[in-house]
């Protein structure tokens, strides 16, 4: 495998994954901020559905994403299947719900008396969602780290909507699940070693965001 | 005369059906500190979240300056009114931070922060904690720079929910001291909510009694001291039940009511034959060896039962056919050789008594 083509695996795969966590942090994060703020029927309902949505398995994604923009399918007149393109719908669909969902866990653990006291000050309803993502800050990057991390990982969606043709839908994971069926092992532990590399450089620069939010002050200390 | 700055009227809350602030009527005047003074659970933070317009609410009138306010122009008015939470909350940030943060909301240009911000600082002596974190900071520092961050956004109303709640006795009255000077310097509208007696009557221009969600009276501190209108009032005001006893006759709003075979005399509007319960502060009793000829009206010859100091004072608990009590000086104690049953006169003004209506 040329060097040229393993910088093209591992580039896709970064802006596959990283379009499609997001994408949705765009979707996810306001949806969350609605399930906070607004009581409806049904509300607990919507909640259960998206934490069970947070262990949603790849393949399955991978099927229904398929599904839908086969030839024949509903959507099958857009012909991106086999595209990056279906690749980051399935992988967004697979973050969506972590995101929204750590993003919700991460607001309903603010104190309700940040939020009342930001409105005594005289905080618009938009100062106020600022205030709570500001307050929820650390939670909503864990749901990123975590987000990230699982669509990064992932094989089966990328694989079943992607193709894993080579050159053009074929990224870390399908290239080492290949790589591995040839017999290749030693191009298929490179590219581990690079998938691994390639987290923790991502997850060490969300940690670092993380962790300049926490308090300097660190609490009792263990002696 | 001006009207009133801000008027509440026909305000009701209620949770589950059960109602929690009920005011028919509430003003507050342009630059007075009122006290809003009631025992724990009264509703007085309910009903400073109300008028702030922070909580959903049944029904309510507020009207500023004379006009009733609409749902439409709420955001404006919440924007006249800082509230101040009692668990002081501070945003994650420096102390500066924190300060700033109001006047950020309010979208002031960036001199004018710092303009402010170094004023404040000063007035409330926390420059040394400005680059500070919330979390470093002592319960009195962490209360004082929740005051300051108040007091920066300059607003006309400010509403303080209990803010020397949970000091310590010293830097309490230091704070509570500094307080009542920057509050008369700036000269804004102040609400306050305690249940201290103490507080109440050191800082309120007038005070407004709440009890069980409703508002019971409203006047100056000596006004309600002196006549309370209900003897939970009364009892709040540190009136202490004396005797319940029954009219015997009336002459010039003096009464005069025997109870356990003695005679007392209080001003009072009730009528002959009516009971009454009459209360008193330990602080107006007056203790002599001797029967002295004095304009006061009420002597009685009591037993010390016990002698409890307090502070500066001493609590003297005495028998005369009822219980009473005398709060005096320690020196007053010692000169009169204050001991367990000695006996002693004790005296007390009939203007000083409160006559409340009795139960029949």
């Amino acid at each position: 495998m040329s060097f040229s083509e393993i910088v093209q695996i591992t580039w896709l795969s970064v802006i596959v994954s990283g379009s499609a966590t997001i994408l949705a942090l765009l979707f996810g994060l306001p949806a969350a901020t609605f399930l906070y703020f607004k009581n409806f029927p049904g509300k607990r309902l919507v909640v259960t559905l998206i934490n069970t949505g947070m262990g949603l398995p790849p393949v399955v994604v991978g099927l229904f994403v398929a599904l839908l923009l086969w030839r024949n399918g509903p959507f099958g007149f857009l012909q991106i299947m086999y595209t990056p393109v279906a690749m980051v719908i399935a992988q967004f669909i697979i973050a969506l719900p972590v995101i929204a969902g750590l993003s919700l866990t991460a607001f309903e653990q603010v104190d309700p008396e940040f939020l009342l006291q930001a409105r005594a000050l005289g905080a618009s309803s938009w100062q106020t969602i600022l205030v709570l993502f500001h307050q929820s800050r650390m939670g909503q990057l864990a749901g990123i780290i975590a987000a990230f991390g699982g669509v990064i990982s992932e094989v089966g969606a990328v694989m079943m909507v992607g193709g894993n043709l080579k050159g053009y839908t074929r990224v870390l994971t399908t290239a080492i699940v290949q790589e591995t069926r040839m017999g290749n092992f030693s191009s298929a532990v490179y590219l581990g070693l690079i998938l691994l590399a390639l987290s923790f450089a991502i997850n060490w620069f969300l940690t670092s965001l993380q962790q300049k939010g926490a308090n300097r002050w660190r609490g009792p200390r263990w002696k | 005369m001006e009207g009133p700055a801000l008027e509440v009227k026909n305000l009701k809350y209620s949770i589950n059906r059960r109602l929690i602030v009920e005011v028919d009527y509430f003003d507050l005047k342009k630059g007075e500190c009122l006290v809003l003074f009631g025992p724990n659970g009264a509703g007085k933070s309910t009903f400073l979240r109300l008028i702030s317009w922070l909580e959903p609410f049944d029904s309510r009138e507020i009207y500023y300056r004379g006009k009733r306010v609409t749902e439409k122009e709420a955001p404006e008015l919440r924007k006249k009114i800082v509230y101040l939470l009692q668990k002081p909350v501070f945003f994650r940030g420096t102390v500066r931070h924190n300060l700033l943060l109001g006047l950020k909301f309010r979208k002031l240009d960036r001199k004018e922060q710092e303009r402010r911000l170094e004023k404040i600082a000063t007035v409330f002596q926390i420059e040394p904690l400005l680059h500070r974190y919330p979390e470093e900071l002592s319960g009195g520092e962490r209360q004082r720079v929740h005051l300051a961050r108040a007091f920066i956004i300059e607003p006309e109303f400010l509403f303080l929910d209990e803010p020397f709640n949970g000091l310590d006795v010293q830097y309490r009255e230091q704070l509570l001291a500094d307080f009542y000077r920057i509050r008369k310097f700036s000269g804004v509208t102040t609400i306050l909510v305690t249940h201290v007696r103490q507080e109440a009557a050191y800082l309120a221009d007038r005070l407004a009694v709440m009890v069980n969600g409703r508002i019971v009276q409203m006047g100056t501190p000596e006004e309600i001291s002196a006549c309370p209108e209900t003897p939970e009032v009364s009892r709040l005001m540190g009136h202490e039940i004396l005797v319940e006893g029954q009219v015997v006759s009336v002459e010039n709003g003096l009464l005069e009511i025997e109870a356990h075979g003695q005679k007392i005399y209080a001003f009072g509007q009730q009528q002959t034959g009516g009971k009454v319960v009459l209360t008193f502060r330990p602080e107006e009793v007056i203790l002599a060896s001797e029967k002295p000829a004095t304009s006061v009206r009420n002597w009685f010859l009591a037993e010390v039962k016990e002698l409890r100091p307090l502070d500066l004072m001493v609590l003297v608990n005495l028998e005369c056919g009822f219980r009473f009590r005398a709060f005096i000086s320690r020196n007053s104690a010692e000169e009169l050789k204050l001991q367990p049953g000695k006996r002693i006169w004790a005296g007390v003004k009939a203007s000083a008594l409160s006559p409340d209506q009795g139960r029949n």
